[in-house]
């Protein structure tokens, strides 16, 4: 215990480590405001994914073309350079001026984008005879769909989406770029004013860590439940 | 009750099949016979529209299934289907499997499509599994069960493709025996199956296809008794 409070005496003499110590609030409320873009730009991404999964497995050309298109788009092109272009370029046409809107409006289309394939990924893995016998009960497509195809689709959803949840996350750092103060905006600022490149990163690195391992650790205690369910 | 004339099906560069006529009879079990590839399933699929046929016209119940302008989920509720794989829904309970269909398509009130599946439960010998999910089904179960959920939409007709080929031989008998009730209370069977003995017991006529054709058709006495056609005779040569 004596040398515990040893060490952490002679920490506290070390200008980087007083430089976190003092921001760690600071740091933390940052932390706090990630996790609300990711929050947010996840739901919108699930309902955004959803539909884009649907129409891209659907028979109609239009709605087909229309979620390959989104697809495409939002997963071959940078989230950095998608953000620049929503807040700047495209959503103050909208009335839309406020840099923590764009952000979760970026991040929620790109998420979407990526959860559209995981859901397409999904329901093509759902047996072709669920569809058949579902079908031959005279369920027409959208029946079949609620009430054999997804529900069994989800389970197997699940997993990757949690990692979509991941890595979305320590994406939504990009977002720091138009201001919007989470955790990267908060370590910039506070590098910008210390200079203690090594203390500053390596504090805002582990905060991250910290969360997104708790998040797999989540996601691999809901998929043990999915497996013996 | 189901007329299938002139029907042609192709995939791809394939042809499946080459010009179906068969008519069935209120009542009537025809069961299809056949090599593997031959077509059996292909024809049972196209009766309910699980395949779209390129020529032709099938009419069911008196309505056309191949027009485009028929409401096919209207009528494939005249029409249950038993598949080799059972096709149970794994996330329903036995119970609920059977109930889905009556409760979601036919806004049958929930208590009373309870009822009726214990009672159809009962009739295939399962009454006591109602609340197990299919994962723990043996195979037989699973497929009187998968039986039983057809039935509950009150088919007029009930296609049944090789409902026996996935079964460990054990279990072979109950589902038949099942089955062979069903037709003697005079539901109108299409029966694709390699149980000859069940074809010549039950069946009041036997589809011989080969190469999308059908090659010979008769009463099973006609079919394994005095077959006709040399494709018949060598097939089923092997087969008995
Ligand atoms: N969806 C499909 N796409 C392409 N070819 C198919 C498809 N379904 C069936 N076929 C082909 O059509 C032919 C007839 O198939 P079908 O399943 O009707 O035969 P079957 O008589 O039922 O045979 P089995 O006794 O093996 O079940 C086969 O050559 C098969 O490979
Ligand atoms: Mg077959």
């Amino acid at each position: 215990m004596a040398e515990l409070w040893g060490i952490i005496g002679g920490l506290s003499e070390i200008r980087g480590f007083q430089v976190v110590w003092e921001n760690l609030p600071y740091f933390l409320e940052g932390a706090l405001i990630t996790i609300e873009v990711t929050a947010l730009s996840v739901a919108m991404g699930m309902v955004l994914g959803l539909f884009a999964g649907l129409f891209r497995l659907s028979h109609r050309v239009l709605l087909r073309s229309v979620a390959i298109a989104y697809i495409d788009f939002f997963r071959g092109t940078p989230l950095f350079v998608q953000i620049l272009l929503l807040h700047f370029g495209i959503l103050p046409y909208f009335g839309i001026n406020e840099a923590f809107t764009s952000a979760i409006i970026a991040c929620g289309l790109n998420s979407g984008a990526y959860i559209g394939e995981i859901v397409r990924a999904g329901i093509q893995a759902v047996d072709k005879g669920q569809m058949e016998a579902a079908r031959s009960l005279g369920m027409n497509e959208r029946q079949a769909m609620t009430y054999v195809i997804l529900p069994q689709a989800y389970k197997i959803v699940i997993p990757p989406l949690i990692n979509e949840f991941i890595a979305l996350l320590k994406d939504t750092s990009l977002v720091s770029t138009i201001a919007v103060a989470e955790l990267t905006y908060r370590g910039n600022l506070v590098y910008a004013n210390t200079y203690q490149a090594a203390w500053v990163w390596g504090a805002v690195a582990v905060i991250y860590f910290i969360i997104t391992k708790s998040l797999g650790l989540f996601g691999d205690y809901v998929e043990r439940r999915l497996k013996t369910e | 009750m189901i007329d299938i004339v002139d029907v042609y099906k192709s995939f791809g560069k394939l042809e499946v099949l080459k010009g179906i006529n068969l008519h069935i009879d209120q009542q009537e079990v025809v069961c299809v016979i056949g090599p593997s590839g031959s077509g059996k399933s292909t024809l049972l699929r196209c009766i309910n529209q699980l395949e779209k046929v390129e020529k032709g016209h099938i009419y069911v119940d008196g309505e056309e299934v191949t027009d485009p302008k028929t409401d096919i989920n209207r009528v494939r509720q005249k029409m249950g289907m038993v598949f080799q794989h059972f096709n149970l829904f794994p996330h329903k309970t036995t119970l609920e499997n059977i109930t889905l269909a009556p409760i979601k398509i036919k806004g049958v009130p929930k208590e009373e499509a309870i009822e009726m599946a214990m009672s159809l439960l009962r009739k295939v010998g399962l009454e006591d599994k109602a609340h197990v999910y299919p994962a723990n089904l043996s195979g037989g179960q699973k497929q009187r069960v998968a039986i039983a959920r057809a039935l509950a939409m009150q088919p007029k007709v009930m296609l049944f493709d090789e409902p026996t080929s996935a079964l460990d031989p054990e279990m072979v008998g109950e589902v038949l025996a099942v089955m062979k009730d069903l037709a003697l209370e005079g539901m109108t069977m299409v029966v694709v199956t390699h149980e000859m003995g069940f074809a010549r017991e039950v069946g009041d006529r036997v589809i011989f296809m080969d190469e999308g054709q059908i090659v010979e058709e008769g009463t099973p006495e006609e079919i394994f008794n005095n077959p006709k056609n040399s494709r018949t005779q060598s097939f089923l040569s092997k087969v008995l």
